[in-house]
């Protein structure tokens, strides 16, 4: 994974002059460590406080999901499907149903894709919130994680009324989804996005625009469109890069095709392009575009059923797919392949936590650590799906 | 001898104006930060609660602890089959042809003699998968969510024993 081994005779230079000034130091920052969001334990060989070298090694949340779903069938797979990505646990189902349909040649309900997006988005808007007040606990700030914490709450209860869970849902199901959900409760999503899109408002300006913040995410972790390329980062890092490129514009899947809604990127408005503070603030835009996809949503959703024709047992027809979906954290693709059979023969996942996380060495070096914090805050991966 | 070349991180030039310009904004936006916490002091009620004395309603359809109504159960191992992580375990006996004829709430007729129905809660994963394919609709959810236990074996439940068979008065509704 690293790209240089180092030895006892060497020579670190940063920039233009030559710092160590005593043996490498080796740390491990993590498997407990509170800024990893998870277990990740990052090996970095550091020269008093410059990170020469960071290595992350994975595999403590190691399940075996990808073995585990050839010995389930394909309705078994979606709460193990859930596990992967628990914060964003809406949008990994949605992918998994979008793939197995596809290969069904399942008819989903109009109102049934109608709901699937509400649901989708309210998750992006949750998982992005869970970032902000995650990352501005790495940074040392407390209170904007209570007031983030607070418009999840409503979300959250949301999907409990509907799923029955707070976290992990099974709601999407193949050809559809499993409840109703009710006028009183698209009446409150209303009032709620009316209500949230005046506090995210203040939320970011408490802390985006905070010149503290500014000056620990500014010009720190940059990722440039190059490397954002050789590394294949995708979904709000790639945009951070300032790369335009987001599936539900460029590749519809479901009903995306429908909504109109811009696709955020950053611009490099405090520093540069590609640092933390870029994909801190496409992400919050990210959050106004979905509010905007909900109210499209709630003005479009009409009656009918919520499940189309599946049958008992599914049995997936031979053959293969690939399928990618654009979630909270980036591009989430599943390859699937089945023999016929009531159980799926491979299901391959591939997941974006696993590439950025993998990006993390080419872009620690020459930093300081606490900048190393804020750049692994600021990539916001979720260590359930980078180990599956 | 290695040397090894890290990039520098970009840093602006601070100018004497630039210097002055970041003391205003850090003062303007503490400011304005320290004004939006302000107004939490009053104006806001609270969104928590005490616990264990004001314990929260779960919705309805809420997927905490299982019941088995064992009375209504036919033993058509449906929810054994779907459970993804299979902690169900259903032992039956075929009911003798001269034993009085019984039927389950809905009226279906109950052909199997339930032996044993228990339920490893510790292995369950609460998908609510088992809840849905019940042609009785005796295997329920309920919404009772404070069930820890000090032991393993005590998080397998028989639903035939008589201590966890009074738990139906209590959790679930008619």
């Amino acid at each position: 994974m690293s790209t240089h081994t180092l030895e006892d005779n060497h020579k670190i230079i940063l920039g233009d002059q030559e710092i160590l000034k005593s043996d490498l130091l080796t740390l491990n920052m993590g498997p407990q460590h509170p800024a990893t969001h998870g277990v990740l334990r990052v090996e970095i060989k550091t020269d008093s406080e410059i990170v020469v070298d960071a290595i992350p090694h994975l595999g403590y949340l190691h399940r075996c999901f990808e073995k585990h779903c050839e010995n389930l069938d394909f309705r078994q797979v979606i709460p193990f499907v859930d596990r992967m990505d628990y914060l964003a646990a809406m949008n990994m189902e949605l992918g998994y149903a979008l793939a197995v349909e596809k290969m069904l040649g399942t008819e989903v309900p109009a109102r049934a894709q109608y709901i699937r997006v509400i649901v989708s988005e309210l998750q992006r808007i949750a998982s992005h919130l869970m970032f902000f007040g995650t990352y501005a606990i790495d940074l040392g700030a407390f209170s904007p994680f209570l007031y983030a914490f607070q418009d999840r709450e409503d979300i959250l209860r949301l999907f409990e009324e509907l799923s029955g869970a707070r976290l992990l849902y099974n709601y999407i199901w193949i050809g559809g989804v499993w409840n109703d959900i009710t006028d009183a409760q698209l009446n409150r999503t209303k009032t709620f996005l009316d209500t949230f899109e005046e506090s995210l408002k203040k939320y970011h300006s408490l802390v985006g625009e905070n010149q503290i913040f500014i000056g620990r995410t500014a010009n720190v972790g940059v990722i440039s469109k190059e490397n954002a390329f050789a590394y294949g980062v995708t979904g709000p890092v790639l945009r951070g890069s300032g790369v335009k490129w987001d599936l539900r514009k460029d590749r519809p899947y479901s009903i995306y095709e429908k909504f109109e809604f811009n696709i955020p990127v950053g611009v490099g408005e405090k520093g540069t392009v590609g640092d933390c503070w870029d994909r801190y603030h496409v992400r919050v835009l990210e959050m106004f575009e979905s509010i905007k996809i909900v109210r499209q949503c709630l003005d479009g959703i009409e009656a009918g059923p919520i499940i189309g024709k599946v049958p008992k047992i599914i049995k997936v027809p031979a053959g293969e797919i690939y399928l990618r979906t654009e979630c909270p954290r980036g591009e989430l693709g599943y390859h699937l392949i089945s023999d016929g059979g009531k159980k799926p023969y491979r299901l391959k996942v591939k997941s974006s936590c696993f590439t950025h996380i993998s990006a993390l060495p080419a872009i620690a070096p020459g930093q300081m650590i606490a900048d190393l914090v804020a750049t692994i805050g600021s990539i916001d991966i979720v260590l359930g799906e980078v180990d599956r | 001898m290695q040397t090894i070349q890290l990039k520098k991180p970009v840093t602006p030039d601070l100018t004497f104006t630039q210097w002055f310009k970041n003391v205003y904004n850090g003062v303007r936006t503490t400011v304005i930060g320290m004004g939006i916490t302000f107004k939490y002091v009053w104006d806001v009620k609270p969104v928590t609660i005490e616990y264990p004395e004001v314990r929260e309603e779960l919705p309805e359809n809420s997927r905490s602890r299982l019941f088995n109504d064992a009375q209504n159960c036919i033993s058509c191992l449906q929810c054994a089959a779907v459970c993804p992580v299979d902690c169900i375990y259903i032992a039956s006996v075929k009911r003798p042809a001269d034993a009085e004829k019984i039927k389950t709430k809905d009226g279906t007729a109950i052909r199997l003699d339930l032996k044993q129905y228990t339920i490893d809660t510790a292995l369950c994963c609460y998908c609510g998968l088992c809840t849905t394919v019940c042609p009785t609709e005796c295997l329920t959810h309920t919404t009772d969510y404070e069930f820890s236990s000090y032991t393993l074996s005590a998080m397998k439940y028989d639903y035939l024993a008589p201590d966890i068979r009074a738990w139906r008065t209590r959790l679930v509704k008619d």
